[in-house]
């Protein structure tokens, strides 16, 4: 089981990639999720996720305990998603026919009026304010648990709520204006 | 028609509920990981290997000067010496007989003491070279 204890401990032995093996599938997902609410864009987002765990196997021997593992796992991943997209302008849009794919491709086979609806969803949630949007796509993807989105962003538990709460509103006020959701 | 909230949840849900890398992602990963650690242990090994020939270039270097300074010691030594012969035989017949008498009670004395001032030269050098040496390397 991974703990920060574990890791450092095979750290320490010297077993960085038996530590590394640990560290990631319990935060692959999380580290794309992160690396995609930036990039807007599927393959830059998995380029990203490697290059951040390359990152974390590097700089595993310099980890101290001082921060939680994950904290320092998500703060590598801002940063090398945040270089990433000062790299790569102009960025993807949510709403381009291939993100739509690539999302589709990865949830159940929909109804045409459910692809119609998430289609029209996906374009509002593109038009959102960054961290909005950032915080809307995180919330849903890491099972609606406030507290880790804002570990994932480094912000505080409230203000996550007052984004999701704006996010939600706003998306709610466009979608019926626009008659997406029946 | 405003969407209600278990609507717009359901949506959003879908669309970012199974955002996940797409498959084979961990194998590429993983590839990278062990090019990287084979990268990694490669660059040490030439690093251990650079650092290792510097440090027999600076100890060779270093036994070239001191063999150099020994020998500019030795010279210097043995001219001193030299000159120390040449003088006490140009001035010896000149040289008083109360003076002579005096050499005859204490020669043994001052060969002595005249072979220790010319052995300290190198020791004194020895020295020196070691106190420069060791304020370098602080």
């Amino acid at each position: 089981m991974l703990t920060d204890a574990r890791v450092m401990e095979l750290v320490r032995a010297e077993r960085r990639d038996e530590a590394i093996a640990l560290v990631v599938p319990a935060f692959r997902r999380r580290v794309f999720g992160l690396a995609y609410s930036f990039l807007r864009d599927r393959e830059a987002a998995e380029d990203v996720t490697q290059e951040v765990f390359i990152k974390i196997w590097r700089a595993l021997p310099g980890f101290d305990g001082r921060a939680s593992l994950s904290t320092w796992i998500y703060t590598i991943a801002r940063h090398t998603s945040l270089s990433a997209l000062r790299a790569r302008r102009p960025q993807a849009s949510l709403s381009d026919p291939e993100v739509l794919a690539a999302v589709e491709a990865t949830n159940p086979v929909p109804s045409d009026d459910a692809i119609a609806d998430r289609a029209a969803i996906l374009r509002l949630v593109d038009q959102l304010p960054t961290k909005q949007r950032q915080v809307v796509m995180l919330f849903y993807m890491e099972s609606q648990s406030h507290e880790e989105v804002a570990a994932m962003l480094a912000m505080p538990v409230g203000t996550v709520k007052t984004l999701l709460h704006r996010a939600r509103a706003r998306l709610s006020a466009s979608a019926g204006m626009l008659g997406a959701i029946a | 028609m405003t969407p209600s909230d278990s609507e717009l949840d359901e949506h959003l849900r879908a669309l970012f509920g199974g955002l996940d890398t797409g498959a084979g992602f961990d194998a590429r990963l993983m590839a990278r990981l062990r090019a990287e650690t084979q990268t990694s242990a490669s660059a040490r090994a030439t690093s251990a290997r650079q650092q290792e020939r510097a440090r027999y270039r600076r100890a060779v270097l270093e036994l070239q000067g001191w063999r150099r300074s020994m020998l500019r010691l030795l010279t210097l030594d043995a001219g001193i010496a030299l000159l120390l012969v040449v003088a006490v035989a140009a001035y010896w017949p000149h040289v008083s007989h109360d003076a002579a008498d005096i050499w005859h009670q204490y020669s043994a004395y001052i060969t002595t003491l005249a072979a220790v001032l010319i052995a300290a030269v190198p020791l004194f050098g020895m020295w020196a070279e070691l106190t420069r040496r060791s304020v370098g390397t602080l």
